[in-house]
């Protein structure tokens, strides 16, 4: 032991050993402030969303909540709460409006905040509290249509209630976007006496949850075997949400930027294994002949490498933890918010990367430094024995091991893995071509062109290597690059600053040129008008709903409510054509309901419109763009048929602040006609985006940091030979200027080609991340193939010319003496 | 008195493989040297001379033949054993020195002795650095000595274990003429104080000259040269 640790500490002094320590240092340490920094990120969006939906977990039903729930609630310690929503007439004297009210409990919202004001049509303040027994909150387009102000009453059935605030937003209203008519909320206290629930009455029960992770999930698989059909358990982040979809892709982003640290950690620690066991080979062989047995060594190197790994790990997630640290506080800056403390728990995922690591790459060399023969003091031919690709093959399925681990699944490693193989192969195809073609066309050593290009060839196989880890390193950068500015532009395709914010329902016909000029007048954007008729798809090829899914179980939704049918002559912003023909007489089908009904083009489905049944063929089949906030359908029949029935009509706009009030002012002229606003929705969603996109950036920033790091040790390690052949030349009569130009050849060189080879496979990758991992649309980067090549040549001659300094500066004599 | 066999060699035949095939270097050779002896093995570039000073020592397995270090075969070891012999009766002077770069001078002479597990390694190491000449330059790593003091370096490690048979590869390769001198001085000296058993491999006919038998390699042969 104290041998093993005195050789360690001596070795530690030299400097030797610090390039390793420092590659574990780095590996463990990125790893950690990534996963660390997803965590938080995590959490924040969960927190965010969690106040959307006024709760952590939510239990919509559309019968009362059985008291058992909440039995069970209270077992585990959650915080509940209660919303009873449904639509009824609420009365000011004789004028009454149709609204759609919900009574909450005193603890409602458990997240977030009802915004509230005293004046109308004012932008509001945060308020956590519910409204009093005995007081209710009116939107203010339900105050201006029912003429009241605060303090007056107003009749909710057998209730006389008092108006106290004028509602602007209502924590849980983004999950009921089907709430047309005007909102008020009151307390539940209130209910029974207003006696307006009655048995029949179509009413939505809410069991809101929050509260520890563990217990909730123990809450949720208490809970879903008990639920029917009407009862849906639901989380903040929904798959198939807005926010659940963009937050779903920055994660997707943040593991892919986590595995790439992974890999970036892997060629650090294999560069570093690589130089360790290349200084250690004689020395081991030095300290055989002088009688260290082979289980000696085995013990030395076991207590080493332990000693290694635990100063690596320990620094390291110091280390990993004050990055994340600084990035989230940054972010904070930003953001004006800050993030919730990471768990101490995912600091696991840094001592797994850094067992790996240790695992992978410095087991096998420790073994190839075991074996070597103690006759290669005197035939140092002799050195290398053991099969490299082995090595490297140890190496590479326990960097692919650790993706998996990080990731918890396949795919993303497996692209990055078939990339990296990939990328292996030409790197070695081209490398070799160009290399020896380099060679072919230089003869002589009078320039420094062409002593550097003779050199690219000469060292054919540490040269190829160099080829490989530059051109990984800066294929990961691009990788990062291209999907971040993707993703970035995707988001704010998606949502630009004028995305509609307001829908406009239950429009009559008469009334669309009307409103037309009144939004005119206003100057408010808007698109165009849909016509829609409600009706209900009874059968599907002959074979009733009924008959196809006899208990509602996985009932597809187009069977399973009315639905909202619509014509139109030509595609809607947002719809893509994917088969068929928009304008033949039959239905044009959105491609995921079909695809859930298992429907294609030809089935035929039957409609109950208004009590006329009628059938129609499939004749299109379309792809819908739900983010794009127009109005959209998933059924679209001929205007022939639908044009028969009574029609209202649907259109969205884009309201800004400043023309709020006298939108709303104007649109109370027409009391029938309902108004969705969903801004505040938006406002949270472009602010999560907003957040995420300055995350990114700042994940990108330490991770190409690392990568630079990476870079400068690549150069290092295979510095010695060009040191010495500098050296050489030097003492040979060469001028510095040569010496330095023919640097500048083989790295510029060496970086150009790596740089090219990096874009072309960066490209590959991003198409196969932007199909499997992102599903989005497959795009082309030409920024990659100048900033690639630029990167390599600037980056990596710069750091080989600086790491070579000495040999220009340094009398001849001394390096050599030095090798 | 009965002088006792340091290294017995019986019939050894060593075949390796090259591009070209199969290569026999050594062919049938026997020697006797005795405990104390001084046996120069001489002979041309590429002759195989390293490499039977490498079997000699037991760094590699020989093809065929016996090998006995004090009576004890080669041929009935592992790696493990032979190590174990190494650091029993052997020390190793070599042409290009091979001291641990990440080493000082001290702690080079010290890692044979640190390696038997003995406490006292730092005195004894200091001890013979001084009588080569080298108290001056205990902390000095390899790269901050000249060769000369490299190889000095070098001979104070391979004595530090009192080794009963040194092997030397070619110890004065790499020096000048006066750093030669001081080293096979030094190296002679130390030799009879502790009445080591040396084998050298050399060029150097005025070192040869200074053993008490010369051998000559030819051919995959080794002939005493009267």
């Amino acid at each position: 032991m104290s041998f093993a640790f005195r050789l360690l500490l001596r070795d530690i002094r030299s400097g030797d050993i610090l390039t390793l320590i420092i590659a574990l240092i780095i590996s463990v340490g990125t790893v950690t402030a990534i996963s660390l920094f997803i965590d938080r990120l995590q959490l924040s969006f969960e927190q965010q969303s969690a106040s959307l939906m006024a709760a952590d977990r939510l239990i919509r039903s559309d019968d009362e909540i059985p008291q058992s729930w909440l039995v069970k609630a209270s077992e585990l310690s959650l915080q509940r709460a209660e919303n009873t929503s449904f639509s009824t007439m609420i009365f000011a004297g004789d004028t009454l409006q149709l609204s759609q009210l919900s009574a909450v409990t005193d603890r409602y919202p458990l997240k977030g905040a009802y915004l509230v004001d005293d004046t109308l049509f004012g932008t509001g303040k945060s308020f956590t509290k519910p409204p009093q027994k005995g007081q209710v909150w009116l939107s203010s387009r339900l105050a201006s249509l029912l003429n009241v102000k605060i303090g007056e009453q107003v009749e909710v059935g057998e209730s006389r209630l008092t108006v106290a605030k004028y509602l602007v937003r209502d924590p849980g209203s983004s999950s009921s976007a089907f709430a047309i008519a005007p909102r008020a909320v009151m307390n539940m206290a209130d209910l029974a006496s207003t006696q307006v629930i009655i048995p029949g009455s179509r009413v939505r029960y809410s069991l809101l949850l929050a509260g520890n992770r563990a217990a909730l999930n123990e809450f949720e698989a208490w809970v879903t075997p008990q639920l029917n059909e009407g009862q849906r358990w639901r989380t903040p982040t929904q798959k198939g949400e807005r926010i659940g979809d963009t937050i779903g892709k920055a994660e997707s982003f943040l593991l892919l930027a986590g595995t790439l640290a992974v890999i970036l950690s892997g060629i650090a620690m294999a560069l570093a294994s690589v130089r360790f066991v290349k200084r250690h080979l004689m020395q081991v062989a030095v300290l055989k002949t002088l009688g260290a047995t082979p289980k000696l060594l085995v013990k030395v190197f076991f207590i080493q490498f332990t000693l290694l790994f635990v100063i690596g790990v320990v620094v390291g997630l110091a280390i990993g933890w004050g990055i994340q640290g600084i990035i989230s506080s940054l972010l904070s800056e930003l953001m004006s918010t800050s993030l919730p403390e990471p768990s101490i728990s995912r600091l696991w995922l840094g001592v797994a990367t850094g067992f790996i690591s240790m695992v992978a790459f410095c087991l096998p060399l420790m073994q190839r430094l075991i074996k070597i023969s103690p006759m290669s003091v005197l035939q140092p031919s002799l050195k290398f024995e053991q099969n490299t690709l082995v090595i490297y093959s140890i190496g590479f399925i326990g960097m692919y091991g650790l993706m998996c681990l990080y990731t918890k699944g396949f795919l993303l490693p497996t692209i990055m893995t078939l990339a990296l193989v990939g990328i292996g192969l030409l790197v070695t195809v081209i490398g070799f071509t160009v290399f020896r073609l380099g060679r072919s066309l230089t003869s002589g050593a009078t320039s420094g062109w062409q002593i550097g290009l003779a050199s690219l060839y000469r060292r054919l196989v540490p040269n190829l290597f160099q080829l490989l880890v530059f051109t990984l390193i800066i294929m990961l950068g691009l990788i990062l690059v291209g999907v971040k500015s993707s993703l970035v532009a995707d988001w704010q395709q998606q949502l630009p600053e004028d995305a509609p914010n307001h829908y406009l329902f239950n429009v009559q016909a008469d009334q669309i040129p009307q409103i037309n000029t009144a939004t005119d007048q206003l100057g408010i954007l808007r698109s165009d008008w849909f016509p829609m008729v409600r009706g209900r798809v009874i059968s599907a090829n002959g074979e009733s709903v009924q008959t196809l899914y006899p208990e509602e179980k996985g009932e597809p939704e187009i069977y399973e409510r009315e639905l909202n049918l619509t014509w139109s002559e030509t595609l809607g912003k947002g719809n893509k054509l994917v088969s068929g023909d928009l304008a033949a007489d039959g239905l044009s089908i959105e491609q995921r309901v079909a695809q859930e009904a298992n429907l294609s083009l030809g089935d035929t489905l039957t409609l109950n419109i208004g009590g006329n049944i009628i059938t129609l063929p499939i004749t299109s089949i379309r792809t819908v763009d739900w983010g794009s906030m127009q109005p959209n359908f998933y059924l679209i029949l001929p205007k022939e048929i639908l044009q028969n029935y009574p029609a209202n009509f649907v259109s969205s706009s884009f309201i800004s602040d400043d023309n709020a009030q006298p939108f709303y002012k104007a649109m109370s002229q027409f009391p029938t006609v309902s108004i969705l606003n969903i801004g505040d929705l938006l406002k949270q969603i472009q602010n999560v985006i907003s957040q995420l996109s300055q995350a990114i950036q700042l994940v990108l920033l330490c991770i190409l940091s690392a990568g630079g790091l990476v870079l400068l040790s690549s150069v290092r390690s295979t510095l010695e030979e060009r040191l010495e052949e500098g050296a050489l030349l030097r003492v040979l009569g060469a001028r510095k200027a040569l010496v330095q130009q023919a640097l500048f050849v083989e790295f510029g060189a060496l970086g150009l080609f790596s740089g090219l080879i990096a874009a072309a496979g960066a490209e590959a990758c991003l198409y196969g991340l932007q199909v499997f991992v992102f599903q989005s649309q497959a795009s082309w980067h030409p920024l990659l193939w100048g900033l690639g090549p630029l990167i390599g040549v600037c980056i990596i001659s710069a750091i080989g010319l600086f790491a070579s300094r000495t040999v220009l500066n340094v009398p001849p004599m001394h390096l050599l003496r030095e090798f | 008195m009965l002088v006792k066999t340091a290294i017995k060699v019986t019939n050894l035949t060593h075949t390796v493989t090259a591009n070209t095939g199969d290569l026999t270097i050594l062919k049938g050779i026997n020697i006797d040297i005795k405990e104390g002896e001084s046996v120069a093995i001489v002979g041309a570039s590429g002759s195989g001379k390293s490499t039977l000073l490498g079997l000699l020592a037991g760094l590699d397995v020989n093809t065929s033949g016996e090998i006995a270090l004090y009576d004890q075969a080669f041929s009935s070891m592992d790696e493990e054993q032979r190590a174990l012999m190494r650091g029993q009766y052997v020390g190793f002077i070599f042409q290009s020195f091979h001291l641990l770069p990440s080493l000082q001078a001290v702690e080079n002479v010290m890692l044979p002795v640190e390696l038997k597990g003995d406490k006292d390694a730092r005195n004894k190491a200091e001890t013979l650095l001084d009588k080569v000449g080298l108290s001056h330059r205990l902390t000095h790593y390899p790269n901050q000595l000249s060769g000369g003091e490299q190889q000095r370096v070098a001979i104070a490690r391979a004595f530090a274990c009192s080794p009963k048979i040194l092997f030397a590869d070619e110890p004065t390769g790499n020096l000048d003429e006066g750093n030669g001198k001081i080293i096979i001085e030094q190296l002679f000296e130390l030799n009879q104080s502790q009445g080591t058993t040396l084998v050298m491999v050399t060029h150097d006919n005025e070192l040869a000259k200074k053993c008490d038998r010369q051998l000559v390699m030819t051919a995959g042969q080794l002939v005493e040269k009267e």
